[in-house]
């Protein structure tokens, strides 16, 4: 909703600047003194150039602060934590508390917030499901944090979205959301394959 | 020639805001390094208050910088001295605005996560 | 005209032209004029220009399908690596470099840039770095690792043949044009302008390039640094950002960022300045709110440092700092959107002369408006979240790039064409060029933004089929044909214009700005004589400029001693002080530029001992140049008692060598600020720094080389002071002792740096140290010799009560030595006790 709201905002600004350069380029002005040309410079600029970009800075930051806020992970006891190492050019999936390891698939129980415990085994790639959240590094020696939320069930697909080497095109995976009683029947059945 | 057309004021203003910012990107960064305030604590923590503190110090003082040469400006009878004292008036006031701008989320984020 | 007049004007040229021109033949690689220079570096960035495209649609005739194979993945990564690196560091940069080179003197009614030497090496060495990074193209080891090359992918250990060795040793040495460039453009603009051109009197063009000049000097310094690193890590196995021993790939990040976000800047403010000239001369009227054009200025080019981690927000900084870096990128749209809006006024308030440079410009203002608006959008961070590293950040790097920076310049170009040439473009094919160019850009990125919001990555050699991504990739790719075709179609009317073009007379455009009082094609030396120009549009205001320079009716029309002039004048008010003596061709530059050449050649291929002696070539032919200079019988030659009023600028105490050793000194200063952030930096952030318990350098040796140093540098300065009140009794001797100290200093340095005990290849801690260390050798070496040869020059009287110059602008180097010196002994041995005691 926020993206096309913006988006729309953004193109109308963009048509009105157009618009409004084709007709400084026709009009004819007629004689303009020195003192127009003051108080016109003032009214431009500062309504163009510093009212202008305020008002749509702060038009976004108004929704795009809580969004940003809703984005911090909490605090990591009571959700359930995935460990993701990238591989060049694989992800390792490994849930600790089952001691279960899966190669480019992700499951997890939808409408509960899940930990993604980001790391790498050698260069920097990123973990990013686009319509599940935002993207984040995997980088060698750190650990990075990820929440995960999902509202449906269903399967989403992600991909390495930080250049990685040959084959980072390929380095794509999927997201099994399930119910979380599908989910905790999924883990049992998992770990009894093990 | 006067003190407040001197050109260093036309850069001052925005370099004070770039130590400022160093100090404000370098001190979260140590803060949080060295002594990170517990995680339920929100805002109210000692890197937030520092940070605001120091801004608002900054803040004020490229405020009064401002306005001094901005006085400088409005006596001014020589179009060079004009010239100067305005733009370095400005270059305050919008580094002062800048500040300001920067430091906002201090007040909305907890430092270290 | 009266017929005396024409002949009086005549034989003013020969005689100048007489002592301006280039060598004939291959002597022309000699050449130090800006002219030459300026046109030499365009020419060669368009032909990189030309290079890039060619890789771009290699690039997009891969991506035109789903699954396709034409390019190999590993090909694929060389191409859009190389594609990003040409075009930014190889074409862009230079092109505007090349640009403000050939326009300042001639906007500031000077002769030549003040070090025109160093316009020549500038040139050599971004010509030679191009070929040898464009060489790893055909032997197919190019760089492969984006254009950013993030460690640990770029490191030995992922990219073990020499693609990234190419990229860093040939990067770096194209870095020193850029950096030659930075300090020579400061130094003229401020120390060069005509008498009476006070700030704010400067044409709105040398305001843009003296803020570019002065990011250049303060923002590639950290990427040299970190280029070094790297290659010292992929060379030696110094682990700068290697986990293991103690280093973070993440630091390599924010070196980089540190330079690239500025350079974003560096690459828009010339492309804005061509924009901020071109309207006002088209609506026929001065430019609207000419100080708020300052201010934008001065502001972008300080904000704009404050933005890199923007480019970082996916590494998993904490949310504060990232909100930092999040409300100082939205904040510089202001001064953007300043300048956009004084140029509607501008517009808006004159009758416009709609010709084909504003087509070009109208492109500019249609797609930079739209990239800016974008940007605005990716500085948000949940939003960048989302699009980062997809097409959308392509599309969006696209419409800055092209539409802030290629349609400016062509617009720029298509201005300027009867300047270089002294002929008009014609009319007809370049709306041609334009509307395919346009249209074919248009087409290739708008559509990209979606294919980005689908979610399609960048960087990705091939992409499955059914994801909605086809008939976008698609038309994305016939796009860019349909913009390749438009940029033949200008080259072709370039090209035809030499010959069909119509004579352009003088001033086609009714500028107002001088570089059109310098002739169409312009004489090298500009302006036979130098006339006052307490003005913004001298020809609008004065017309008759165009005569009475030419015909040596103003100042310093004297050429029978046959050297190169020009006036040196206050940096504020443009007061006259001195005459500055440029020096003429030389084969220096040339010689200094091979040479370094076969340092990057010889690193490359890894072969040590070459390097040494390529490094040894360089130092001599650099130190033999410097020879030539003040007194010299090749400079100009002290003859008895001089009274000119002004006086020769190596006569003074105060002239444009000792600006371009300050402007150096902080360039020196950010690339050294660069290593200390990359030692605190690693200290308290690296994950598994480490402080070797046994590694060993002697604070003793290093503490009475400080002693001996501080004893020289006070001396040294007190000798010039006195030297500059006219007191210059035991000069020799004086300076004599100084350098028995100063070699003293040296020494015990070099015994501290080689009796040290480091364990360099598994501690990143001591690698630090070991660079530190080098660091200051360098400095101090350095130091020490140019000190000896002043004192040769002392003998020789090159130096005297009467010619104090050298020693002046020798001053600020010992004094920067001696800063650094303690500095660094500060922070790299005291701060880590005193932290550890502390704890
Ligand atoms: C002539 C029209 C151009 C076309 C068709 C074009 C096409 C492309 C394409 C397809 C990519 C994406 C490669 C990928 O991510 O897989 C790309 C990346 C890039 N382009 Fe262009 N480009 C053009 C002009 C330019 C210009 C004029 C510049 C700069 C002055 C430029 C700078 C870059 C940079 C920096 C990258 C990023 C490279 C990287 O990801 O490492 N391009 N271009
Ligand atoms: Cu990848
Ligand atoms: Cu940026």
């Amino acid at each position: 909703m926020l993206w096309w709201g913006m988006a729309g905002a953004f193109t109308l600004v963009w048509i009105f600047m157009v618009v409004l350069w084709l007709v400084a380029v026709r009009r004819d002005p007629g004689e303009v003194d020195d003192a127009a040309a003051e108080r016109l410079q003032t009214r431009w600029i500062v309504g163009g150039g510093l009212v202008l970009p305020l008002v749509a800075i702060i038009a976004i930051l108004i929704p795009g602060i809580p969004i940003g806020h809703g984005m911090l992970p909490t605090a990591d006891d009571d959700v359930l934590k995935i460990e993701v190492t990238g591989h060049q050019w694989w992800w390792e999936v490994h849930y600790p508390d089952t001691g279960l390891t899966l190669e480019d698939e992700v499951h997890m129980p939808a409408g509960v917030p899940v930990h993604i415990h980001l790391r790498s085994a050698d260069v920097i790639h990123s973990f990013w499901v686009p319509r599940l959240a935002g993207k984040l590094d995997a980088i060698p020696g750190h650990e990075n944090v990820l929440k995960l939320e999902a509202d449906e069930p269903g399967s989403y697909r992600g991909a390495c979205a930080e250049f990685c080497g040959a084959l980072h095109a390929h380095m794509g995976f999927v997201v099994h959301v399930h119910t979380v009683n599908d989910f905790e029947a999924w883990l049992e059945g998992a770990a009894e394959d093990d | 020639m006067s003190r407040a057309e001197h050109p260093v004021h036309l850069v001052a203003g925005l370099v004070v805001w770039m130590l400022w910012f160093v100090v404000l990107y370098g001190l979260l960064s140590v803060g949080c390094a060295v002594a990170p305030p517990g995680p339920g604590q929100g805002i109210w923590n000692w890197i937030n208050a520092s940070l605001w503190l120091i801004s608002l110090v900054v803040v004020v003082g490229l405020a009064l910088a401002g306005w001094w040469c901005w006085r400088a400006a409005i006596v001014s009878d020589e179009s060079h001295a004009r010239f100067m004292t305005r733009v370095s008036a400005a270059i305050y006031g919008l580094s002062a605005a800048a500040t300001l701008a920067v430091a906002l989320p201090v007040l909305f984020y907890p430092p270290c996560v | 005209m009266t017929e005396p007049s024409r002949q009086d004007r005549q034989e003013l040229h020969r005689r100048f032209e007489a002592v301006w021109s280039n060598w004939p033949g291959l002597g022309t690689l000699a050449a130090v004029n800006h002219t030459s220079i300026g046109l030499r570096f365009m020419v060669t960035g368009v032909f990189f220009f030309l290079v890039g495209g060619v890789l771009a649609m290699l690039a997009r005739t891969q991506l035109a399908l789903p699954e396709q194979d034409i390019l190999s993945p590993e090909i694929y990564n060389q191409v859009f690596t190389m594609h990003g690196t040409v075009m930014m560091f190889l074409f862009a940069i230079p092109v505007l470099e090349g640009l403000a080179l050939y326009m300042i003197p001639k906007l500031i009614g000077a002769r030549d840039l003040v070090f025109p030497r160093i316009s020549s090496l500038g040139y050599y060495c971004y010509l030679f770095g191009g070929l040898i990074i464009l060489s790893s193209l055909f032997l197919g080891m190019a760089p492969d690792s984006g254009w950013f090359m993030y460690t640990p992918l770029s490191s030995a250990e992922y990219a073990p043949g020499p693609g990234s060795d190419f990229w860093l040793l040939g990067i770096t040495f194209v870095e020193i044009s850029a950096m030659a460039a930075g300090i020579e453009l400061t130094v003229s603009i401020l120390r060069s302008r005509a008498p009476g051109m006070s700030l704010r009197h400067m044409p709105i063009f040398c305001w843009y390039i003296l803020a570019m000049a002065l990011m250049i000097v303060f923002g590639f310094p950290p990427l040299i640094l970190a280029s070094v690193l790297l290659e010292l890590e992929r060379a030696a196995g110094i682990p700068f950002f290697a986990v293991g021993g103690g280093g973070d790939p993440i630091l390599w990040q924010h070196l980089f960022w540190l330079f690239g976000h500025p350079e974003v800047y560096i690459i828009f403010l010339p492309a804005a300045a061509i924009v901020s000239t071109l309207i006002p001369v088209f609506s026929q009227r001065p430019i609207i709110g000419y100080r708020w054009l300052v201010l934008a200025i001065i502001l972008t080019g300080f904000i704009s440092f404050g933005l890199w981690v923007h480019h970082m927000f996916t590494v998993g900084i904490p949310k504060l700092a990232q909100a930092f870096f999040s409300v100082a990128s939205m904040i510089v749209a202001i001064p953007t959107a300043i300048q956009v809006f004084a140029w509607l006024a501008t517009l808006w308030t004159g009758r416009v002369v709609f010709r084909l440079p504003m087509l070009w410009i109208f492109g500019f203002l249609f797609i930079f408006v739209c990239g800016g608006l974008t940007g605005v959008m990716l500085a948000l961070v949940p939003f960048n979240w989302q699009v980062h590293d997809t097409h959308f950040v392509v599309a969006h790097l696209h419409y800055v790039v092209v539409g802030g920076m290629l349609f400016p310049l062509i617009a720029g170009f298509y201005y300027w064409l009867p300047h270089f040439s002294g002929r008009m473009p014609t009319p007809v094919l370049g709306a041609w060029g334009f509307w395919l160019t346009f249209l074919g850009f248009n087409a290739t990125f708008l559509l990209m933004h979606l294919t980005g919001l689908l979610g399609m990555p960048r960087r990705v050699y091939t992409y499955e089929a059914g994801l909605g991504w086809d008939w976008l990739n698609l038309l994305s790719s016939v796009g860019g044909f349909v913009m390749a075709a438009g940029i033949a179609m200008v080259l072709l009317d370039v090209v035809l214009h030499f010959r069909f073009g119509r004579p352009a007379g003088r001033n086609p455009w009714n500028a107002d700005t001088l570089e059109w009082a310098t002739g169409t094609p312009p004489t090298s030396y500009n302006f036979a004589s130098l006339p006052d120009l307490p003005t913004r549009h001298p020809l609008w205001e004065s017309p008759q400029l165009m005569d009475s320079i030419p015909e040596g009716r103003h100042r310093l029309t004297s050429i029978d001693h046959g050297r190169r002039e020009t006036f040196g004048t206050d940096a504020v008010t443009g007061r006259l002080k001195e005459v500055i003596h440029l020096p003429s061709n030389s084969w220096w530059p040339l010689l200094a530029a091979c040479s370094l050449a076969v340092v990057c050649v010889s690193l490359l291929i890894r072969m040590y001992p070459l390097a040494l002696v390529g490094l040894a070539g360089a130092a001599v032919f650099l130190l033999r140049w410097s020879w030539e200079n003040g007194a010299h019988p090749g400079a100009a030659p002290f003859t008895g008692p001089e009274t000119d009023d002004p006086p020769l600028h190596s006569r003074t105490c105060d002239g444009p060598g000792l600006w371009g050793m300050w402007v150096t000194m902080m360039a020196n200063g950010t690339l050294f600020l660069s290593l200390i952030f990359g030692w605190l930096y690693s200290w308290t952030a690296a994950p598994e720094w480490q402080v070797p318990a046994d590694s060993h350098v002697s604070i003793g040796l290093l503490l009475a080389s400080g002693a001996l140093l501080t004893v020289v540098t006070l001396g040294y300065d007190r000798l010039v002071t006195a030297l500059c009140r006219g007191r210059a009794e035991g000069l020799f001797g004086r300076l004599a002792g100084l350098l028995v100290l100063a070699v003293a200093h040296w020494l015990l340095l070099l015994l501290a740096v080689l009796g040290s005990d480091l364990d360099v290849t598994a501690y990143a801690h001591d690698g630090l140290i070991l660079v530190m260390l080098l660091y200051l050798l360098f400095h101090s070496s350095l130091a020490t010799v140019l000190l000896g040869l002043q004192l040769t020059r002392v003998r020789l009287g090159y130096i005297g009560t009467e010619l104090p110059y050298e020693p002046v602008v020798l001053r600020p180097f010992w004094l920067y030595l001696l800063a650094v010196f303690w500095i660094s002994l500060g922070i790299f041995f005291w701060l880590p006790l005193a932290w550890v005691g502390g704890s």
